[in-house]
């Protein structure tokens, strides 16, 4: 279970959210949408403290951390607990896809490098790249790189995944066979928790189990994807959902 | 016609010369070694902005920067000797200046040239790398350390080696210097042999074989390194080829070179 406490971040003068309450059971699969520049990605950050928050507690099964006060041996093992995909990839471009996948396995989880490599190989065949596995980034298409980051992410057998707008990148093709790749992780791993910021509509309605509308910093509408994607209660809601579909319409 | 040049002599200098050369390569192993050491400190400390430490670096680069480094060498060569009497007065010990060799003065000068020039180059290499790999790093849970190691030194190198070669083959060059503290190398050697010859021409025209062949296979060991630390730039060609489900993953890797070629 997660529980995001008066959570509150800024960048310099901007204030990005200032109270922030969520609680997220385990196994459930969030959908977040809004506006770009809402916050959501940020949110998504400061769970995996890739930002700090300025105040405010998260926990995350049995760890917690109260912020801003985190020492370095908290903020190392809280981020273990959650595994982050990101818009870009983020591969590491020295290495190649199975070294990629293995490379957390070998520093943070000191797994002799063979066997590092045998769980590699068998997430990257997991997300259909088995035959990519000494391929480096830069031979891989903006898909197969998405599919091997997520390998990566899987190999932490972390049971948290933070996806931060997975196919915002990628080309109109390539963002099925990552969506595909997604969809098979989730029905594959019931038991993990997945919080997925996505402008994907079409995705989220189909695998998550609750949707939260983020604006202004705020979650400004929360419910199962219907509620929120197709019964709108909030007036900014149904615009964003107006603006979006009329943008689908010239696409 | 008069004997001007003695050919012979050119050539017969050089094993004399080159017994030296361990002299001069273990000036330029060492303050290269540390010297990157204390670079990387260096732009550690400039890049994450320490206090009082990010002031004292900046100080001590512009310094190294803006002297030549004859006369850093005259500095240490008197400079240490000083530094130890002060040493001893305070410490009450009695440390010999005699005893320290004159290879420390010259080490010492160097080390800090090397470092200075050196922790720019490595500042920008830093910089260069992308924050997105640090992040995903981070994510994994890896330490500060292990990501310096594993990520950001490997990244860096690809886009500072350029310069340090440039910077190691100056240095290679900059020993030839090292006369002037007291050391005797390739150099110091020749200016005694020609002076037991008077044939002075020969024996720089020796030494200038000697560097520009030391410069050459410094050279091309740099380009061998580079070829080696950018073997994942490969063309991207094979985006989209579908890899056949049955070859081992080693033949699909052989299949892609060869695809890149052709």
């Amino acid at each position: 279970m997660i529980t995001i406490e008066h959570l509150a971040k800024k960048f310099d003068d901007h204030q990005i959210f200032s109270d922030i309450n969520l609680e997220i059971q385990t196994g459930e699969i969030i959908g977040i949408i809004g506006p770009s520049g809402s916050g959501k990605s940020t949110l998504l950050r400061c769970l995996n403290l890739l930002e700090t928050p300025d105040a405010g507690t998260i926990t995350i099964d049995d760890q917690q951390i109260v912020a801003p006060h985190i020492t370095k041996a908290q903020r190392l093992k809280f981020r273990q607990a959650s595994t982050m995909v990101f818009q870009q990839f983020n591969l590491f471009r020295q290495k190649n896809a199975w070294e990629n996948v293995a490379e957390g396995l070998i520093t943070v989880k000191k797994i002799p490098k063979d066997e590092a490599k045998a769980r590699a190989l068998q997430e990257l065949d997991r997300v259909g790249l088995a035959p990519y596995a000494n391929f480096y980034p830069e031979q891989l298409s903006g898909g197969q790189k998405q599919r091997v980051a997520i390998a990566r992410s899987l190999a932490t057998d972390a049971k948290l995944l933070l996806l931060d707008e997975p196919t915002s990148a990628l080309d109109l093709e390539l963002v099925g066979e990552v969506l595909q790749t997604l969809k098979q992780v989730v029905l594959d791993h019931p038991n993990f928790t997945v919080i997925l910021v996505s402008h994907e509509l079409g995705f989220v309605q189909e695998v998550a189990s609750r949707v939260l509308f983020f604006d202004d910093g705020r979650i400004q509408e929360a419910g199962t994807p219907d509620e929120v994607l197709v019964h709108p209660q909030h007036e900014r809601t149904k615009q964003f959902l107006a603006r979006f579909a009329t943008q689908t319409v010239h696409n | 016609m008069p004997k001007l040049i003695d050919f012979k002599l050119i050539l017969t200098n050089i094993p004399d010369l080159l017994q030296y050369l361990p002299i001069t390569l273990g000036i330029v192993l060492l303050s290269m070694v540390v010297g990157l050491v204390l670079a990387l400190g260096i732009a550690l400390v400039r890049l994450h902005k320490i206090p009082v430490l990010n002031q004292i670096f900046t100080v001590l680069v512009s310094f190294v920067r803006g002297t030549p480094l004859l006369v850093q060498l005259y500095l240490s060569y008197y400079g240490v000797p000083i530094a130890l009497r002060y040493w001893n007065y305070y410490n009450h010990t009695n440390f010999n200046i005699n005893h320290v060799p004159a290879f420390l003065f010259v080490f010492v000068a160097f080390a800090i040239n090397e470092a200075a020039y050196n922790s720019e180059n490595i500042r920008g290499a830093l910089l260069s790398v992308d924050d997105g790999e640090i992040e995903a790093a981070e994510t994994l849970g890896m330490t500060g350390w292990q990501i310096l190691r594993r990520i950001t030194i490997p990244e860096a190198l690809v886009v500072a080696l350029p310069t340090l070669g440039n910077q190691f083959i100056s240095l290679i060059k900059g020993t030839s210097l090292a006369f002037v503290a007291g050391v005797i190398e390739m150099t110091a050697e020749g200016q005694i042999i020609a002076g037991r010859t008077f044939r002075y021409f020969e024996v720089y025209l020796s030494l200038a074989i000697i560097y520009w062949a030391l410069t050459v296979i410094t050279e091309i060991l740099i380009r061998l390194i580079e070829k080696r630390i950018n073997r994942f730039r490969v063309a991207q060609h094979l985006v989209g080829t579908p890899a056949p489900t049955e070859t081992p993953i080693v033949g699909a890797q052989v299949l892609a070179s060869k695809e890149v070629r052709s």
